[in-house]
């Protein structure tokens, strides 16, 4: 019985090292990643992510590059 | 001031697709959220000295636009929700046939939820930032966002209807936070 605890108890911190490890990895999800709602949440944000920027972004860093005369590169 | 170098005018560049998506998922509205991304790009390039090189600059870029966000919506006079004190009594879409549920609905479950839920599942279900650097993004503690993120997760099965789609038994997040005396 003992020994049976142990093991489970072994299997739990393996399991949260597992969840730890993929998570820092960056390929685990922490809503599950088969889940719907983080698939769902996955398509919406990529979406997002790939709707083509506008130019007025480029233009805007471009100017405030401009107002700083004394620009150095590295 | 120094000036601003290249190499931080690229990656401020390249993180602008993120921003703009971080930005219409707390605004729920495309003009809003570029005028925003535009406030903290603004705010990015004036500040840029208080930048820590090899420290991760989309989170910092992030917490720019979080901050002005709130502060645009307080200016507004309009009060920042707090999701304890939300009613959850609004109606719930049309319940999701396996798999089909559809983006559509999604996105308005999405919109229903307090900003700070909203925030905490985008950030750490979407954005790709772990709970560490959605805390720090958020300024608030690290079990917090993680209460944040179950209670959003919760709340979208609710007015999706969906239900007993975990992995691994009956709710790994809430388990994890329960674990924590994190608050």
């Amino acid at each position: 019985m003992l020994e049976i605890r142990a093991t489970m108890k072994e299997m739990s911190k393996k399991q949260m090292a597992d969840a730890a490890r993929r998570h820092r990895n960056g390929d685990g999800n922490p809503l599950g990643a088969n889940s719907e709602i983080a698939r769902k949440l996955k398509q919406y944000y990529d979406e997002l992510v790939s709707d083509q920027v506008p130019d007025r972004f480029a233009q805007l860093l471009s100017q405030l590059e401009q107002t700083e005369p004394a620009q150095k590169k590295d | 001031m120094a000036a601003v170098s290249q190499s931080f005018k690229t990656e401020l560049l390249g993180a602008i697709p993120s921003l703009r998506a971080f930005a219409v998922s707390l605004t729920q509205n495309a003009d809003r959220a570029d005028d925003l991304v535009q406030e903290t790009l603004v705010k990015a390039w004036d500040k840029h000295e208080s930048f820590q090189p090899g420290t991760n600059l989309k989170a910092w870029l992030f917490t720019i636009l979080r901050n002005e966000f709130y502060s645009q919506m307080r200016k507004r006079g309009r009060e920042v929700q707090d999701s304890d004190g939300i009613m959850t009594a609004r109606l719930a879409v049309h319940p999701a046939q396996h798999g089909q549920l559809d983006l559509k609905d999604f996105r308005g479950a999405l919109e229903q939820l307090p900003e700070d839920q909203r925030e905490a599942i985008i950030l750490i279900g979407a954005s790709g930032f772990s709970y560490e650097e959605a805390a720090e993004i958020c300024g608030c503690a690290v079990g917090t966002i993680k209460s944040r993120v179950s209670r959003a997760r919760t709340r979208l099965q609710e007015i999706l209807k969906i239900s007993g789609e975990d992995e691994f038994g009956p709710d790994a997040i809430s388990a994890q936070v329960t674990g924590s005396n994190a608050a």
